[in-house]
């Protein structure tokens, strides 16, 4: 039975219907000694991605996979990384992303398969002079 | 703003989930935002003011 109700699914897949690129989603799971959020997050972005034929899943190995994890910088799971294209966009999510979540992975899905990111010129200027790293985290909960 | 930036890395953390790093922020409401271990935001912003926050520019 899948997460997302007949409605939801034809509405995200109408969301989902403007990517042009393909988009990778890079889930790093922990089979033994997870947690079962690893399990939710791949049930949640396997439904996404059968909506949708740009939009696959790669599944790696929290343990077992160290060169891809320390290529994406992980050190955390359950965590999805999101490529455009293979290409890293530097989004990251941690946890199962239930609830409001959701809402923003399917945001960044859209950003990393259009190319195209909904901010204002002038923040865009400012985010774009950024000349150091910068590691932005924000906590949420789905509710 | 890490797709409109090579040098900007975001991650969106479930706060329950990660009870450890929850604390380590003193994460007690949400949404609240971390920057560069330094900076802390709480609430949701307008963008302007959030991004302005967040690289800490001046008003």
């Amino acid at each position: 039975m899948g997460l997302l109700s007949a409605q939801d699914e034809a509405t995200l897949k109408e969301h989902l219907s403007v990517i042009t690129m393909p988009v990778q989603l890079v889930l790093f799971t922990q089979a033994f000694g997870g947690s079962e959020s690893g399990d939710v997050a791949k049930q949640i972005l396997n439904e996404i991605a059968s909506l949708n034929d740009k939009v696959t899943v790669v599944e790696k190995s929290f343990v077992l996979d160290t060169e891809d994890k320390a290529k994406y910088k992980i050190d955390k799971a359950p965590a999805i990384v999101i490529l455009s294209d293979g290409i890293d966009t530097r989004m990251r999510m941690y946890g199962a992303p239930t609830g409001y979540e959701f809402v923003g992975l399917v945001e960044a899905i859209i950003v990393a398969g259009t190319g195209k990111i909904d901010l204002d010129p002038e923040t865009m200027k400012w985010i774009q002079a950024v000349d150091k790293p910068t590691h932005i985290q924000v906590f949420s909960t789905p509710t | 703003m890490a797709a409109a930036n090579e040098l900007i890395t975001a991650d969106a953390i479930e706060a329950t989930e990660f009870m450890d790093l929850s604390r380590k922020y003193r994460v007690t409401g949400v949404p609240k935002t971390i920057v560069n271990e330094t900076i802390e935001i709480m609430g949701g912003l307008p963008e302007k003011t959030f991004v302005r926050a967040a690289l800490d520019l001046p008003e």
